[in-house]
């Protein structure tokens, strides 16, 4: 209710009466915007994408060709200078986003789709399935996330779609734990059991009724997935995984790194932009935890 | 008895995930686009097809799927991880030889993080809003969204370079070789950089961690009871609130093991710290898989152990744990 107060403060004049009551998701929207942070993430993001989508409209620089001198530092030559070849940093930067923002998005997408799908089957039914799905989980979990990826990228060949899958592969653990412990608290819950009473099917209890009640800490979960999947789209470029056809961010510092102290550039240029998109990516995580969690919302 | 209990269920349990490494290792390499034979016929520089016939029923590869699975598992339970052409000598003896780098680095960075993302945690959470808390929160931020080597490549350009105080680069100084005491501490200052570098990203999670749990705590009951009986600050915070500040900080120790040696590689990488991490990196540029699937088995091995031993540290920290299983 406090939402309401707030918001009715900027110069409405408050009604007698009962007000309707805004929706949840408008309630929620308006919380967002009340984080400084949260706004700033999403700022920070837009603009990001923004560069990636349009910059190559605008900045007719092939990533991969050699414009100038070999570490010629920023300036008028080139604006953010020149790597070990000799090829363009900024042009390296505005065309390798596309690769590290499109693999982080769509294998999050895949981690959380995959650990939905085994939280809910685990949490819900529960008994034999969830022992044997914990059992699962717990075994991926005492992999490495990072040298299980690499491992399956060097095994099945460095092409994008091998690292999306293999870091959706490795990722989903978490998330899967997340919506089981989800689903144990909600499905003894009476309005849970009152839809069952009224003979709703299981399906339509897991999906309809349990899982929408189930979503805001797992679409905090899928914001932070983003980013931890571009920090890993990141590692296994600068180790020389990633796909070398195509330019990334990651690629830029993995092949520039033995030059750091000949030109700084190079490396730290490519690690601001890789920053930016991960930090924009939690902050938005975060505005949104301010605006769903209820607990916190009495804090404004 | 019931914690004696415990342990040997945990112990048979990570035996079993240990098995199903081995076996998931087994597949990996032949669900791997690429014939073994091929791959050797093609170092040759070509071969007959009597020739790569005759490789094929060497290697065993005519056999039965589960025919060659039992013939691998009964390698690794005598220890025979396979041979790495590369380094030429067999992979176990190429693991024990870099572990230990690797464990000096990892555990460096653990203590590094957790003493001071605690202490850091803890005192910002005496004054929830103040500037000391602010920090925290902006520098665990920046720590968990900066890609780990690129804050090693930050930190190396910085204290190499700009400011050189720090070597950039191996385990000791190779030209002006050390010996007895002075040894140790040419090591020591070669691992400060790798290991300031790890443990950033985990002291960004501790402190945060560490200031929400003591806010938590010190609004508690025995929280004021202590400070109503007259006991003094440092006692009230140093002995009763960080007892049960750390424990929810044990517990995400123990699950990010594997984050921490996964760090660790790319730490080492940067670095060029002789450990695991960097037998990693070679491997993977060697294509040479026995080594890089050995040591995803080896790597499994320590993140269970670490669990293990994380889950009794806990017990002994919190006895209440012991008497709710027991």
């Amino acid at each position: 209710m406090s939402v309401l107060e707030v918001s009715g403060g900027i110069s409405k004049p408050i009604a007698p009466g009962p007000k309707p009551a805004a929706s949840p998701g408008r309630a929620a929207l308006r919380q967002y915007l009340y984080s400084l942070s949260g706004i700033a993430g999403a700022v920070i993001l837009l603009l990001l994408v923004a560069m990636t989508l349009f910059g190559p409209l605008i900045y007719h620089v092939d990533p991969l060709d050699i414009v100038a001198a070999p570490f010629t530092p920023p300036g008028s030559d080139a604006l953010l200078g020149t790597d070990y070849l000799g090829r363009d940093v900024l042009a390296g930067i505005v065309y390798g986003g596309k690769a590290t923002l499109t693999v982080g998005a769509i294998a999050a997408l895949i981690t959380i789709v995959i650990g939905v799908t085994v939280g809910t089957i685990s949490g819900y039914f529960g008994g034999a399935a969830d022992t044997a799905l914990v059992k699962v989980i717990e075994f991926f979990q005492i992999l490495p996330p990072l040298l299980f990826a690499m491992v399956l990228v060097t095994l099945f060949g460095q092409t994008l779609t091998t690292i999306t899958i293999a870091i959706g592969a490795v990722s989903w653990p978490s998330a899967a734990r997340l919506t089981r412990a989800e689903f144990l608290r909600l499905r003894g819950l009476d309005y849970v059991k009152s839809s069952r009473a009224a003979g709703a099917t299981d399906r339509h209890v897991m999906l309809r009724v349990i899982l929408p009640n189930a979503l805001p800490p797992i679409i905090i979960a899928a914001t932070l997935a983003i980013g931890v999947a571009i920090l890993f789209e990141s590692g296994l470029s600068f180790l020389g995984l990633g796909d070398p056809n195509t330019m990334s961010w990651g690629l830029m510092i993995g092949q520039n790194r033995n030059y750091v102290l000949d030109g700084w550039w190079t490396v730290v240029f490519p690690g601001t932009a890789i920053f930016l998109a991960v930090l924009a990516i939690s902050l938005v995580g975060d505005g949104f935890n301010d605006a769903i969690n209820p607990r916190l919302r009495r804090r404004i | 008895m019931n914690s004696l209990l415990h342990l040997l269920r945990q112990v048979m349990n990570g035996i079993g995930l240990l098995f199903a490494v081995i076996v998931l290792n087994f597949f990996m390499i032949h669900l791997a686009p690429g014939d073994p034979v091929q791959v050797i016929a093609g170092e040759m520089g070509g071969a007959s097809a009597e020739v790569v016939a005759a490789l094929r029923e060497k290697y065993g590869l005519n056999d039965s799927l589960i025919h060659q699975l039992m013939t691998y598992l009964s390698k690794v339970a005598t220890g025979d991880f396979g041979y790495s052409y590369y380094y030429n000598e067999p992979v176990l003896n190429l693991i024990f030889s870099r572990l230990p780098a690797t464990v000096y680095l990892a555990v460096t960075s653990l203590i590094l993080a957790v003493v001071i993302g605690t202490l850091l945690g803890t005192v910002s959470a005496r004054r929830p809003n103040g500037l000391l808390s602010q920090l925290v929160t902006v520098v665990s931020l920046v720590g968990y969204s900066a890609p780990i080597f690129w804050t090693g490549l930050m930190l190396l350009l910085l204290f190499g370079s700009i400011w050189p105080i720090m070597p950039v680069s191996g385990m000791a100084n190779v030209v002006d070789q050390k010996a007895g005491f002075a040894y140790v501490i040419d090591v020591a200052h070669h691992l400060i950089l790798p290991s300031v570098t790890l443990a950033i990203v985990f002291m960004a999670q501790y402190s945060r961690l560490a200031r929400v749990n003591m806010i938590d705590v010190l609004s508690s009951d025995y929280i004021r009871t202590a400070r109503a009986k007259g006991l003094p600050e440092r006692t009230v915070i140093g002995k009763h609130a960080l007892r049960n500040t750390l424990i929810p900080i044990v517990t995400i120790v123990g699950l990010q093991f594997g984050n921490l040696f996964a760090g660790a590689i790319l730490v080492e990488t940067v670095f060029s710290w002789p450990g695991l991490g960097r037998l990693v990196f070679e491997s993977i540029l060697r294509r040479d898989y026995p080594t890089l699937l050995a040591v995803l088995f080896f790597s499994a091995l320590l993140v269970m152990v670490a669990n293990i031993i994380t889950d009794f540290v806990y017990r002994m920290i919190d006895p209440r744990i012991q008497a709710r299983v027991g």
